[in-house]
């Protein structure tokens, strides 16, 4: 297990990690995600011994290692840029850990340690090419065949995806979490990509300012944050200040103050009168035409309002409604987009489930 | 471009070329190969050649044994006074060499902090006034190949076991190779044809201080010309193989990263 106590780091001026405290339990894929410059790859660093904090404690299995240093803290390292050795062939980027730590398989000739990596990511065969000429999934698969080789404790990765084209990336995703299950290695994975938080991590923490906002599970994250700032950053874009007009058991009708219309939610955790801001994802929310039949609709949220814009929005199209002064985004499909013959000034109907208006006190 | 301009580039350049060339022209063509073969076997002139060689020698392995701590220090490691350092380092290659070897002749003179050393007009004056002088082509140019060394390689190398020690051992001095190289073969060059801080320091003492340049200068002045231009013709050799050797170095240093495929386990 790692554990953070209050690290702080600073470069002159620069407050890079603020009492940052974080625990990655034994086993688990933890997900430090977090937009440039929030400090990830410094705690990452700091964790390595690659760079000494300011403040704070960092603990191993219970033991402090502040000053320990790196070679010995036996935590791997999978940088961004693969760091493999370019002077070395695969095979000698691989036992470079290997010799250097003394492990004695390796003094006696033994290379099965080598061979057994290389095969744990595909690359057996790979032992005599040269690094700088494999491709950059291969060679990120090199370095995390080098980083299990020496059987750390932990095991950090630093954005190890981002230099990789969309296809390489998934797969090599879906590798990585197989890889880091099958040997259950503690694991801390920085990134600033959600989808990649949401598919590897075990847990989440969401970084800002060199201090985590909230830790969770993927799920608790992306779908029930207990602050606006990460709402906001995993991309709840439609979030209304409001106050709860009305509870019906667990139910609870929430005013919405900037607009003036109601949206009905699901386990309200205040009493009524309570300040608290309503998020609704963009893709929960289905568009209709608003002079079509809605009566065959289950949902408990419908509302009226009135296109503002249409643009692309990765694969999807991103509508913006206009909703008695406060306005929606909507996320539809490009097919969606065309079947409805959307256009600016449109009035359209939204309508959402209960379940999907999340509520922050 | 225009041709106007075109033909002003050729016609400068070609002026430059041709200023060189001339020049060069006259020396080789100043001897007949029969007067050069004589010079080249009278004991002065091969005494002052094996000293040359003996010295510079000497300079590049010592050079090599203070300057790769200093490089690696300089381009590794933060602490204060490090730019005043640096600049200290670069001062030889900018200062007139005389003023160089004044600055040796007062420390380690009479009354100099080493003078119990009594180096002066010695052999190892000469390694001092070279050392001095051409040590800081072997440390500018293995700093440059420390820096460019990527960070987070160095760092993979701490986090897979490797202490400070082994990751200098194992990867700063194999990846800075070339730049070592080349600066032993620039400074083992510029040892070879110091002159003026070595007169000053080891004077021009016939079969004892006599360098290759040394005695250029001696011949010259003492009319021997066809001397003079013999010694000047190996040198010339030398300067011409060490350039060849050092663009050589340059691109086996944009090959080796690239084409190791196959290196032996």
């Amino acid at each position: 297990m790692i554990q953070l106590d209050g690290i702080c780091k600073s470069f002159g001026e620069n407050e890079v990690l603020s009492s940052l405290d974080l625990s990655a339990k034994k086993g688990e894929m933890f997900v430090l995600l977090g937009s440039s410059g929030c400090g990830k790859t410094t705690a990452l660093s700091v964790i390595a011994g690659l760079m000494k904090e300011d403040t704070g404690d960092i603990y191993m299995d219970g033991s402090r290692i502040n000053d320990t240093p790196p070679h010995k803290r036996g935590i791997g390292f999978v940088f961004q840029n693969y760091a493999l050795f370019p002077h070395l062939n695969i095979y000698e980027n691989i036992e470079f850990g290997l010799k250097a730590g003394n492990k004695r398989s390796v003094r006696g000739g033994n290379t099965t340690e080598v061979k057994r990596a290389l095969e744990l990511v595909g690359l057996d065969g790979f032992e005599k090419r040269n690094p700088m000429k494999l491709s950059g999934g291969e060679q990120q698969r090199v370095a995390l065949a080098r980083a299990i080789a020496t059987e750390p404790e932990c095991i950090l990765m630093d954005e190890p995806l981002s230099n990789l084209d969309a296809v390489v990336r998934e797969r090599l995703r879906h590798e990585i979490v197989q890889l880091q299950r099958d040997i259950g290695l503690t694991s801390i994975y920085v990134t600033h990509d959600q989808v990649e938080a949401m598919t590897l991590g075990d847990r989440i923490a969401v970084l800002n300012n060199g201090r985590i906002e909230e830790a969770g599970t993927p799920e608790k994250i992306f779908y029930k944050p207990e602050n606006e700032f990460v709402a906001r950053f995993i991309g709840m874009k439609n979030i209304f200040e409001g106050k709860i007009a009305a509870l019906d058991g667990d139910n609870g009708v929430l005013q919405i103050s900037t607009g003036n219309f109601d949206l009905t939610t699901v386990f309200v955790p205040s009493s009524v009168g309570t300040r608290v801001k309503a998020c609704v994802r963009p893709e929960e929310i289905i568009l209709t035409k608003s002079d079509r039949d809605t009566s065959a609709r289950s949902a408990r949220n419908e509302i009226t309002g009135k296109i503002v814009s249409i643009f692309p929005n990765g694969p999807l199209m991103r509508v913006l409604v206009d909703v008695e002064g406060v306005e929606m985004s909507v996320d539809i499909t490009r097919l969606a987009a065309r079947d409805l013959k959307l256009f600016g000034g449109d009035r359209v109907l939204l309508t959402f489930k209960a379940t999907s208006v999340h509520v922050i006190v | 471009m225009s041709l106007s301009f075109r033909i002003s580039l050729s016609l400068l350049a070609g002026i430059f070329f041709g200023f060189i060339a001339v020049i060069l022209t006259c020396l080789l063509t100043a001897t007949s190969f029969a007067e050069f073969a004589g010079e080249i076997r009278s004991p002065e002139i091969i005494s002052a050649i094996l000293l040359s060689l003996k010295t510079s020698i000497a300079v590049v392995f010592l050079a090599l044994l203070f300057g790769i701590p200093a490089a690696y220090i300089l381009a590794t490691k933060q602490f204060k006074g490090k730019n005043i350092l640096d600049t200290f380092v670069d001062l030889p290659i900018v200062l007139p060499p005389l003023v160089c070897g004044l600055a040796i002749l007062i420390a380690f003179g009479g009354e100099g902090i080493f003078s119990r050393f009594n180096v002066l007009f010695t052999v190892k004056g000469i390694i001092i006034a070279q050392l001095f002088v051409a040590s800081p082509f072997l440390i500018r140019s293995t700093k440059t190949a420390f820096e460019s060394i990527d960070q987070d390689v160095m760092d993979a190398a701490r986090t897979l076991g490797a202490s400070e020690f082994y990751t200098f051992k194992k990867v700063s001095l194999p990846l800075a190779k070339s730049g070592i190289a080349s600066g032993v073969i620039m400074t083992w060059a510029r040892a070879l044809g110091e002159f003026g801080a070595t007169a000053m320091v080891a004077g021009c003492i016939p079969y004892r201080t006599e360098t290759m340049t040394v005695g250029i200068y001696m011949h010259t002045m003492s009319g021997n010309i066809s001397a003079s231009i013999a010694l000047s013709l190996i040198l010339m050799v030398i300067a011409v193989t060490t350039l060849i050797v050092f663009k050589y170095v340059g691109t086996m240093e944009d090959c080796n990263l690239g084409t190791r495929g196959a290196a032996a386990q």
